[in-house]
């Protein structure tokens, strides 16, 4: 009998990237697994149902993520879009393109610490808001880079063109520029709305854990030793992600290409 | 005159692409503008339909100074040498942008751009996106697209300048027909002598930022400077 080499290697190697996952959500569903058993001696929804019921604060910290992420992914990818605008047409853009990396030569944890001290003075130290800024300062210079290759000369043509319709700005932006862009937008949207989900470090100290993000919940959870709430936050971490990832291949990807 | 164009003055920082640009041109006559690549020719059409803000000079349309008007303000198209159709929307809706902008009933729209659908011929052409469309259909569209607007003063920079030699012929009887049916004012770009001729009622020649406007053509014909002599001369010689 002749082995089917290639679908056995796919099939391998899906099942190992898939193993996580599957291992994540049957682990959520597990407790009281001590070795050497090989079974868990409880099987079922009962982490799930103390989530839903609060008593962890799961739930609460599931949606102060999506709060927050939303808030970033919002803000950053319509200003990204606006300014890289302004960026492309500015004489120096070369110089401010270069000042968009900046926040990336830190180490967030680092950059984290130099910003405290302002956050502090503004009162953004601890709370919602001072998170969701904190976020902003790293995801608006991704979505700035992202949208820098969006602007060329064509598309000040097409403004051009509209402007001697009778067009104006607004109609520029809503009947040509934003179609135009569609795919860019939500691609850059998905992007910056991962990079504030599983945010980390600028989260913890600008949040001083009074802001429980899911990811700072997560790291909670491991350093308890709690691995059956760990996965479950994991999974609840997955979620959106997975159904943004399910949106943009199905919406955005198949009319780029 | 319909328009007028006085001491216009154009600089790029030391460079001066424009140098005092004087001319008019009555209503529904084409003036072509022959020039090489880089006299100043897009620069001046730019100029006059409020794109690039010029230094000095003047700009009259219709007796009304337009040089400091907004360009969504002047109703002057601009219509460059690739297409621009825009991508996400049909060969119709690419003709109805212009009146879409002017919020023109929809009963209208649908009978002015059915109309210059005929125009254009490109009946049964009205759904098909831009990458469907050949390259002369999309410079049609793009036709259609600024003349379904009603535009003053049509500017055209090299409009048929990527298509083939046999498109280009058909696209210039085209035009000819749309600007009597419609009776356009125009300034028409080319560096294509026989184009320049054909398709203007008047001529000018560019050279270096400066615009010289002919009285008739046989003037045009006779000035060793715009090249026609030295064409007549090339092909005299092969007979």
């Amino acid at each position: 009998m002749r082995i089917n080499w290639k679908s056995f290697v796919l099939s391998l190697a899906v099942l190992l990237i898939l193993f996580p996952f599957i291992y994540l959500v049957f682990l959520s569903l597990a407790s009281e697994w001590r070795f050497p058993e090989v079974w868990p001696s409880y099987l079922g929804f009962k982490n799930w149902v103390t989530v839903f019921g609060s008593e962890t604060g799961l739930l609460e910290s599931f949606f102060s993520s999506l709060l927050i992420s939303l808030s970033v992914a919002v803000f950053s990818t319509a200003s990204g879009f606006l300014i890289s605008k302004a960026v492309f047409y500015h004489p120096k853009k070369r110089i401010l393109t270069l000042l968009a990396y900046f926040p990336y030569i830190l180490a967030p944890v680092v950059f984290a610490a130099c910003l405290s001290f302002f956050f502090l003075k503004m009162g953004l130290f601890g709370n919602m808001t001072g998170v969701v800024v904190a976020q902003f300062i790293i995801a608006f210079p991704y979505a700035l880079l992202f949208f820098s290759s969006f602007w060329n000369e064509k598309v000040k043509s097409y403004e051009d063109l509209v402007a001697t319709l009778g067009g104006n700005k607004w109609q520029t932006y809503t009947k040509v520029l934003l179609p135009l862009a569609k795919g860019l937008i939500l691609i850059c949207f998905f992007q910056t709305f991962l990079i504030s989900w599983f945010e980390y470090g600028l989260t913890s100290i600008i949040g001083i854990g009074k802001v429980q993000t899911l990811t700072i919940k997560v790291f909670l959870f491991i350093k308890e030793a709690n691995y059956y709430y760990g996965a479950l936050s994991c999974c609840l971490l997955i979620f959106p992600p997975v159904v943004l990832l399910y949106f943009n291949k199905r919406y955005v990807f198949k009319k780029l290409v | 005159m319909f328009l007028e164009v006085q001491h216009i003055v154009k600089s790029f920082g030391e460079e001066k692409v424009v140098k005092d640009l004087n001319f008019s041109l009555e209503s529904k006559q084409t003036l072509s503008i022959l020039g090489k690549s880089g006299c100043g020719k897009t620069t001046m059409l730019k100029t006059i339909g409020g794109l690039v803000a010029s230094d000095s000079g003047k700009i009259l349309l219709n007796g009304e100074d337009i040089t400091e008007t907004k360009p969504e303000k002047r109703n002057i198209v601009y219509l460059y040498q690739e297409d621009l159709l825009f991508p996400h929307l049909n060969a119709f809706e690419n003709i109805a942008f212009g009146l879409r902008l002017k919020k023109i009933p929809e009963g209208l729209i649908k009978e002015e751009v059915n109309h210059m659908l005929q125009s254009l011929e490109l009946e049964g052409q009205a759904d098909k996106m831009p990458t469907e469309l050949s390259g002369g259909q999309r410079q049609r569209v793009s036709f259609g697209r600024a003349i379904s607007t009603n535009p003053s003063l049509l500017l055209l920079d090299e409009p048929f300048g990527s298509l083939d030699t046999g498109t280009r012929q058909r696209m210039q009887e085209l035009f000819k027909k749309l600007t009597a049916e419609y009776k356009i004012t125009s300034l028409f770009v080319t560096h294509d002598l026989k184009e320049a001729v054909l398709m203007g009622d008047q001529i000018g020649f560019m050279h270096d930022g400066i615009l010289k406007v002919y009285e008739d053509k046989k003037d045009f014909i006779q000035d060793p400077e715009t090249g026609v002599q030295n064409e007549i001369d090339f092909w005299g010689g092969l007979i």
